[in-house]
């Protein structure tokens, strides 16, 4: 498997997990994080299937969707599926590192998540 | 604090204007602004221009001086507010400061944003810039998609219905065939955009749970205010003055994903409370509002966080058709940003423009609300990362 | 002008049979009916009238299809080209759009132009898709081949039905084409192509009585949506 290359960040003082960065806590403004790589699997928080993409995209459609890993860590990512049929809120995702675009003819990776079950 | 008026307001019909440039959209409804408040030999201070593309869509930038230099403002004061898709209503916060403050007398805000030069790919992509850049612009999430994500957690959370988001699509495309300013002029119905089969070609989904009608138009187009305090503008305008009664604004986080509840758009309660609390009424004092309904389930959920209706009561209330002009509480009686149009820095002015003309009692039958004393505006930037709400009120 | 018939014979391309269109009926999202049928050859000095005024309509390449759908059509009217056919969207006997296509091999087509008139109701999307039925469900061919001329064409057609691009030079001034196959029409059927059969007595009289064509302003304004200041 791919390694997920993805940092996150959690709070010293009072736990709470970020991702992107921030310089300081949301929660508590705390300036000191302990890196955090998502772990195992993930659960879909949110989904949507979009038509007329921008520029730079030649799929008829992206499925895209917020998961949350076990650490705690949230980020959107390309779902593997031809259809919303067999997704649901809640189920679980299984995250790979690959080519989600292409840019200026370079490929950009990022987050994709197959859907299991 | 000197308390702020509108004196003068001015917008160009909004849609495809291929033959103006940005700064002729900005400049014309600049000059109907200045018209309208018929300043005598009173000069500009300051202008303050809203707009969120010039800069990659036209390749423009500094479009405050060009618009000063175009009108032969000079040597008035100008600033670009670039604020996202609240440009609009950041602009006419910063110039109500400029006034209140007792610092300039008279000052113009003008909106305005050309999206049509480009293609639809293109406006996409642009819009799409005030995402992330590094965790949700490159997975190509675009803002119906984030629309999309927030509706179905609405749907699923509330029993949000596709029938009441298409009552607000057809509710703001009806109004807005009585609108001379509003982009599309084109009613639509529950049976050619829902029930009949055929609707699965004239209204595909966008981003699911999404259809195309649930979405704004792209649009070009232009709006203008004209500020002064309260006493000058007693002694200048005809019109019944309208001031600025409150205002509010507040962010959230850049991402949808590291809200702990995305269902609730925290930026605009507090705006609109903020607002709220600066002109000393509440939500249920409100006559008009003009929310941002960019996606039809906006205008739910705005209506619902400034406190019109209680959470999940927003879709309801549209199906009843409470939201109506003759409802208890007519929203967007313009036709919103869905009839308008959406030309992204124009929106929070025009929202504006439109209210004030309510207030002033200068509407036709059909779009008047009737004795109309306080009206509302959201300026929703981002994807609620930004918001802005003003409170009109009408100087009696 | 006076036709020699013995030119004629030598001149016009020998066509191969071609099967009727059996007219529809769509509901718009404004719940107006939009009749689509097939026209004949005595129609085109109609349809000329309305795709006059997109000759000179210098946006979204309005001025190359027209202009090239004005020559198609004359040369359809002439016998000029081979099996070609024409079906027109009206509304309450209005011309709203119109596409036109032709049969390049009994089991190829070519796709020609799509017109809109009417913009904002998905009339394009409509006729399009009603070619492209008649092409695979009617004229029974296996495969059209298409190129898009301006990028709403190219979004509408190559994205919405997933086309197989090809290397095979179209009509269209040689670009390569992108292929429907019989096989992606059917896969994109459902969301694509809609519409009622048969379309009740009285709308289909409305729509054979007259083909009315809007004034040249009038279609340049519904197409360019030029506001005012």
């Amino acid at each position: 498997m791919s390694e997920i290359k993805i940092t996150g960040y959690k709070c010293k003082a009072c736990g709470r997990v970020h991702y992107p960065k921030h310089e300081q806590c949301l929660t508590c403004k705390g300036r000191d994080f302990e890196p955090l790589t998502p772990d195992g699997n993930a659960r879909l928080l949110a989904y949507t299937q979009i038509f007329n993409l921008p520029w730079g995209f030649d799929e008829r459609f992206l499925i895209i969707g917020v998961g949350e890993f076990e650490n705690g860590i949230k980020a959107m990512g390309q779902i593997k599926a031809d259809s919303l049929d067999k997704i649901k809120t809640g189920m679980e995702l299984k995250p790979s590192w690959e080519p989600v675009r292409h840019q200026y003819g370079e490929p950009v990776y990022g987050l994709k998540f197959k859907p299991l079950e | 604090m000197r308390d702020v008026a509108i004196i003068g307001v001015g917008m160009i019909p909004f849609g495809r204007r291929d033959q103006d440039s940005l700064v002729d959209m900005l400049a014309y409804a600049s000059l109907k602004a200045l018209d309208d408040a018929q300043l005598g030999d009173k000069a500009v201070d300051a202008v303050y221009v809203a707009n969120m593309g010039g800069g990659i869509l036209q390749h423009q930038t500094a479009i405050a001086s060009a618009l000063v230099d175009r009108l032969s403002l000079l040597p008035a004061a100008a600033d670009t507010v670039e604020n996202g898709p609240a440009s609009g209503a950041s602009a006419v916060k910063n110039g109500v400061l400029a006034v209140a403050s007792g610092y300039y007398d008279v000052v113009l805000v003008a909106g305005g944003e050309k999206m049509r030069e480009v293609s639809g790919w293109r406006a996409t992509d642009f819009v799409a810039t005030l995402t992330h850049p590094e965790v949700e612009y490159p997975y190509g999430i675009t803002l119906p998609g984030m629309a999309g994500m927030f509706t179905r957690l609405y749907m699923e959370k509330y029993g949000l219905t596709r029938e009441m988001l298409t009552a607000v699509a057809i509710k703001n495309q009806t109004v807005g065939t009585l609108n001379p300013y509003a982009h599309v002029t084109m009613a639509i119905t529950k049976e050619g955009i829902l029930e009949s089969p055929h609707s699965v070609v004239n209204n595909p989904i966008i981003a699911d749970p999404l259809h195309l009608y649930d979405a704004c138009p792209i649009s070009d187009g232009a709006a203008a205010v004209l500020l002064c305090p309260l006493e000058m503008a007693k002694k200048l305008t005809k019109h019944t003055p309208v001031v600025i009664a409150g205002f509010g604004q507040a962010t959230d986080t850049h991402t949808l994903q590291e809200r702990e509840d995305p269902t609730d758009l925290k930026a605009v309660t507090l705006a609109a409370q903020q607002a709220f609390t600066m002109a000393g009424i509440g939500p249920e004092d409100i006559d008009v509002a003009e929310l941002h309904d960019a996606f039809t389930i906006l205008e739910v959920a705005e209506s619902e966080h400034v406190g019109f209706f209680k959470k999940g009561e927003g879709g309801k209330a549209a199906l009843a058709g409470r939201t109506k002009l003759g409802g208890e509480i007519p929203i967007n009686v313009s036709g919103g940003l869905k009839a308008r149009g959406h030309p992204v820095g124009a929106t929070g002015v025009a929202q504006v423009v439109d209210i004030t003309w309510q207030l002033r009692h200068e509407l036709p039958e059909g779009r008047q609300v009737l004795g109309a004393t306080y009206g509302l505006t959201v300026n929703f930037g981002g994807f609620g990362n930004n918001v802005l709400s003003l409170i009109l009120k009408r100087s009696a | 002008m006076a036709v020699d018939m013995e030119l004629e014979a030598v001149l016009r391309p020998p066509e191969c049979p071609q099967a009727h269109y059996p007219a529809k009926v769509i509901t718009l999202a404004n719940s107006k009916r939009m009749v689509v049928r097939e026209v004949t050859r005595d129609d085109v000095p109609t349809l000329l009238k309305a795709v006059h005024p997109t000759l000179f309509i210098d946006k979204d390449y309005y001025n190359v299809v027209g202009a090239r759908i004005y020559s198609e059509l004359l040369a359809w009217q002439y016998y000029r080209v081979q099996n070609e056919f024409c079906l027109v969207g009206q509304i309450d006997g209005i011309m709203v759009g119109m596409v036109n296509s032709r049969m390049y091999t009994a089991e190829t087509g070519m796709s020609l132009h799509t017109l809109a008139i009417d913009r904002g109701l998905r009339v394009g999307a409509h006729l399009f898709a009603a070619k492209m039925e008649h092409h695979i469900e009617y004229l029974g061919q296996d495969e059209v081949l298409i190129v898009a001329e301006s990028p709403i064409g190219f979004r509408r057609w190559m994205i919405e039905y997933g086309l197989e691009p090809t290397t095979i030079p179209h009509e269209l001034g040689g670009a390569p084409s992108y292929r429907l196959t019989r096989e992606l029409y059917f896969a994109s059927k459902a969301r694509l192509v809609v519409g009622d059969r048969p379309v009740p007595e009285e709308l289909m009289a409305l729509a054979e009585k007259e083909i009315v064509v809007a004034d040249e302003a009038m279609i340049r304004e519904k197409i360019v949506g030029l506001r005012g200041r």
